[in-house]
């Protein structure tokens, strides 16, 4: 099981040198301003690449710094620097003032809740360290996955990594508030692809969009089998090849659980964050077809979809004890049983709104302030087994794992592409089709799904997402059965 | 606005970390950035940003096997140092044969335009705080809102290697982006440039306001084929998948994409695009992480096709030099990008190109665009502000968004007159990366989602 020191590297791993590192903070902004928080931050990425016929790639990429955040007179302010020397936390205290200062009397003050201090500490829960595998033991097991997908004739390249991260989050504010989380996440993942003159397919495991990370040591990578599915989806991308286009039409689907984690992402995830709702980001990621006055009556999706945050759930890359901006994790259902509940908040837009904080304040490290993020959001599973629900499909389809995504800057105007497709007569998985997509009005296709898979099905799917200006990158993750849905419109790419 | 980093410290630093004599060779590259950003929204300058970022990236070689270890300061160098040495170490020693990275050789000088404008010093946080009260104002004086981000910046880049190179600069950087809602018409703009004075914000306020304005009342365009004229904008997210198709090292050393078809003409004779490090326009910079000079890679040159980017390992892959277009993308393999893509503009204003169309569209942006087939260059998106009827010449109906599906390479090819307009904006997650692009008028473009058709 877990070495001690799983969680006992670096600097920051001392709560004292880093009270002291926050307190210089704290006694810098102190009666200078309404609220202040800071976010100290020692993080530690590995990760490795095995390519086709290429020497290995691997890199550990550390990174220690601070980032202040104030509201001075009804106006926020935010300075973030790599933690140089003993001095930056002050610096960067009296830069966030000065920020926040030019940006005084631009329009409505800003006024937070207060709220009482939450202090403690929160660690992921690793059965085996991943800084602690060995370099050949990793080598070992890429080296194999790339051989195994390699071995089928007509696969141009292949790409299989794996990758861990560690991080000491210390968070203080002017309320009090004084905590440590130490994050840990692991995860890996392959892509086959295969090429002719006329055709290139790609097939990826377990993830198509950066393999799958999880909040959890090496077994988690252990576990995917990156071998055995390796062999897998390089027979795939090859077959894929010579696979009939998969035709256009109005179709019944069963959608897998990791595109279905993706049309969560898009579709309900990002629609559901209140910045966005309420106009803060209509710049860039775009606004929301939801409004917040449609909380308790917008009915979103069918009596089968519920769709809950909870970051109390361990193992995913969603999961924490608090947000950046330390509100303690807590499960909020956002759709329940297809009526829209709740939103992805924060403290500053959910005092704006008049709705409750859900806690999903999240900011990528050190460097960049907290926005509205999905947690772990996922949709709840129904009953029953993959084959049940090609049975009560009866004819149609059944797809899995995402190929390409595109959706409006109001999350509503959906086509999704799938690496694979498999028609399904009379309840029987028949032959593989390629090219496959589908595409249709968020609220709608959410109520045209009949049922959802049970929790035997269920997975769960870590992703990097990216939102605000400049661009930060937000970690969070999905979890889904599959799903079936009635009528949709396929093959509009 | 200063750099983030001495620059003759830093260099230092790095020719004593160089003395290691722990593995072959090292190289180290840094990567620094210090950021001021005005974010605003509605009535509020709501998140205004301070942010200094610096990486400091040491690759050791031992026996031709390589391991990167990155970090964050200066002082934390020595121990980078030797964890990439000991990494490359073992590297070497699970291989037992001879590894095939190699380090960048003496390079020529790389001459780029100016990198560093004192107008771009003075669009400090009061500038910009005073643009965007007023870009704010503007739109509420017309009844909507206005929301963006004016920002400025100083970009540092060093690269020293114990095969002799030594680079450093720094750059200025200025941008601006705005989106101005109006009932239900919105206009964007953006732009940004190594010179603040070049970017008009005053007067790209007061246009995207006037057509948001004009945008009122959007009605929804029946599917089709139709005659378009793109904004600056539009091309550039149009141009920025021309490394997917097979302008990027990797696959052209897998032997996939267009750069198998060298010199045919798949583009219009108009359309001059390429990668260059060293014009004055975006962002350039002269060298890229492995020290590498960058130089000038043409996608396109009179509509023929021309080469990939390439790093020293997809350089060596192919048997070729590298054209310096090294670079990591966060959570991603290291491969060759494309960091400053740049169409050649034309002499006519985006009036000109719309005035030449009796029936056609306008589209001004596109918004998460995906590619859906790297053979033909298609991709998917939607359309998102002020598009357009564009009926005898003018802009008339203005049109909701609407979904496409379409081929980056067909819209090339169908090029019939290009603008003079060259706007700039970022590429997503690529290190100093930047796309310039004029407006353009094209025969044809797709819009709407396929058309249903029978099951063969």
């Amino acid at each position: 099981m877990a070495p001690m020191n799983a969680h006992e590297w670096g600097d920051l791993a001392d709560d004292e040198a880093a009270a002291a590192l926050l307190g210089s903070v704290m006694s810098t902004i102190d009666n200078r301003v309404q609220y202040g928080d800071a976010r100290l931050v020692e993080a530690e990425e590995l990760r490795l690449y095995h390519q086709l016929d290429r020497d290995p790639d691997e890199r550990l990429e550390k990174s220690v710094g601070i980032g202040v955040r104030v509201l001075v007179d009804g106006s926020w302010g935010f300075a973030a620097a790599p933690l140089s020397d003993a001095g930056v936390p002050a610096r960067t205290a009296e830069r966030a003032i000065a920020v926040a200062r030019a940006g005084v009397g631009t329009g409505p003050r800003v006024a937070l809740p207060p709220r009482p201090a939450a202090s403690g500490r929160y660690q992921t829960e690793v059965g085996q360290d991943p800084f602690a595998v060995s370099t050949a033991e990793r080598d070992a097991l890429l080296a194999q996955a790339i051989e195994a997908a390699a071995a089928s004739r007509g696969v141009s390249s292949v790409t299989a990594g794996v990758n861990a991260k560690r991080q000491h989050r210390h968070f203080a504010s002017t309320e009090g508030s004084l905590q440590h989380q130490h994050l840990i996440e692991t995860g890996g993942g392959l892509t086959a692809i295969a090429a002719n003159a006329h055709e290139v397919q790609r097939r990826s495991y377990p993830n198509s969009f950066h393999g799958n990370t999880g909040g959890s040591g090496w077994e988690f990578v252990l576990g995917l089998d990156l071998v055995g599915n390796g062999a897998r989806v390089g027979e795939e991308a090859v077959a894929l090849l010579s696979a009939p286009m998969a035709p256009a039409g109005v179709n019944d689907l069963v959608i897998g659980a990791q595109q279905v984690s993706l049309q969560i992402h898009e579709s309900s995830g990002h629609a559901l964050e209140l910045d966005r709702i309420l106009g803060d980001e209509r710049n860039f990621a775009g606004t929301s077809f939801i409004r917040a006055s449609d909380v308790g009556t917008l009915r979103y999706g069918s009596p089968a979809v519920s769709i809950t945050s909870d970051p109390t759930v361990a193992g995913t890359r969603g999961s924490f004890g608090w947000d950046d901006e330390g509100t303690p994790a807590r499960r909020a259902g956002l759709i329940e049983e297809g009526i829209f509940r709740r939103t992805l908040s924060n403290r500053d837009s959910a005092a704006r709104a008049g709705l409750e904080v859900t806690g999903a304040a999240r900011a990528d490290g050190w460097a960049y302030l907290p926005v509205c993020f999905s947690t772990h959001v996922f949709l709840e599973p129904g009953a029953g087994s993959l084959a049940e629900l090609l049975d009560r499909l009866g004819d149609g389809y059944y797809i899995e794992d995402n190929r390409s995504w595109s959706i409006d800057n109001r999350r509503l105007n959906f086509q999704f592409g799938t690496e694979v497709a498999y028609e399904v007569r009379r309840g029987r998985q028949g032959r593989l089709l390629r090219n496959f997509s589908y595409g249709g009005i968020t609220p709608q296709f959410w109520n045209s799904v009949e049922a959802v898979a049970g929790q035997e099905e269920f997975r769960t799917f870590g992703y990097p997402c990216g939102k605000g200006e400049p661009k930060q990158w937000g970690f969070l993750s999905h979890g889904a059965a599959p799903l079936l849905a009635r009528a949709i419109r396929t093959g509009v790419a | 606005m200063l750099p983030p980093l001495d620059e003759a410290r830093t260099m230092e630093a790095l020719d004593a970390a160089l003395r290691s004599t722990a593995a072959d060779e090292f190289e180290i590259s840094v990567l620094a950035r210090s950021g001021e950003y005005t974010r605003f929204a509605g009535q509020v300058i709501h998140q205004p940003q301070d942010i200094t970022e610096v990486q400091y990236l040491v690759r050791a070689l031992v026996n031709g096997h390589p391991y990167r270890v990155a970090t964050a300061t200066a002082a934390d160098l020595e121990r980078a140092v030797a964890a990439a040495a000991a990494g490359a170490r073992i590297r070497a020693e699970l291989s037992k044969e001879a590894g095939q990275v190699r380090l960048a050789g003496p390079q020529p000088d790389a001459a780029p335009g100016p990198l560093w404008y004192a107008d771009t010093e003075a669009y400090d946080v009061a500038a910009r705080s005073s643009l965007a009260k007023r870009a704010m104002a503007e739109a509420i004086e017309a009844g909507g809102e206005a929301a963006g981000m004016l920002g400025c910046a100083v970009t540092q880049q060093l690269v020293a290697t114990t095969a002799g190179i030594r680079r450093a600069t720094a750059a200025t950087e200025a941008s601006g982006s705005l989106t101005v809602t109006i009932d239900d018409g919105t206009a964007h703009w953006v732009d940004l440039s190594r010179s603040a004075g070049r970017l008009d914000v005053a007067g790209s306020v007061s246009h995207a306001v006037a057509q948001a304005l004009a945008g009122r009342g959007r009605v929804d365009l029946p599917a089709g084929r139709y005659p378009v004229v793109l904004g600056a904008e539009a091309v550039g997210e149009l141009l920025g998948f021309l490394p997917d198709v097979g302008f990027a090292g990797t696959l052209a050393a897998a032997g996939i994409g267009i750069t198998a078809q060298a010199g045919q003409p798949l583009a219009a004779p108009l359309v001059d695009v390429a990668d260059d490090g060293g014009v004055d326009v975006g962002l350039p910079i002269g060298f890229d992480i492995e020290g590498v000079t960058k130089r000038r890679v043409d996608f396109f040159r009179h509509g023929l096709v021309g080469e990939a980017v390439t790093d020293l390992a997809t350089a060596a892959a192919l048997g070729r030099p590298s054209t310096g277009h090294a670079h990591i993308a966060r959570e991603q393999v290291p491969e060759p990008t494309a960091p400053n893509i740049v169409m050649s503009g034309g002499t006519q204003t985006e009036d000109d190109l719309i005035a030449q169309l009796e029936h056609g569209v306008y589209l001004q942006r596109f918004w998460y665009t995906r590619l859906v087939d790297r053979i033909t260059g298609t991709i998917t998106g939607v359309t998102r502000d002020a598009c357009f009827l564009i009926e005898n010449g003018r802009l008339t109906t203005p049109l909701n968004g609407m979904r496409f599906t379409e081929s980056v390479l067909g819209l090339l090819a169908g090029v019939e007159a290009i603008g003079a307009d060259v706007r700039s904006q970022p590429i997503p997650n690529v290190w100093n990366g930047a796309i310039s692009a004029p407006s353009a008028r094209s025969a044809a473009f797709r819009l709407g989602a396929a058309p249903i058709e029978p099951v063969a």
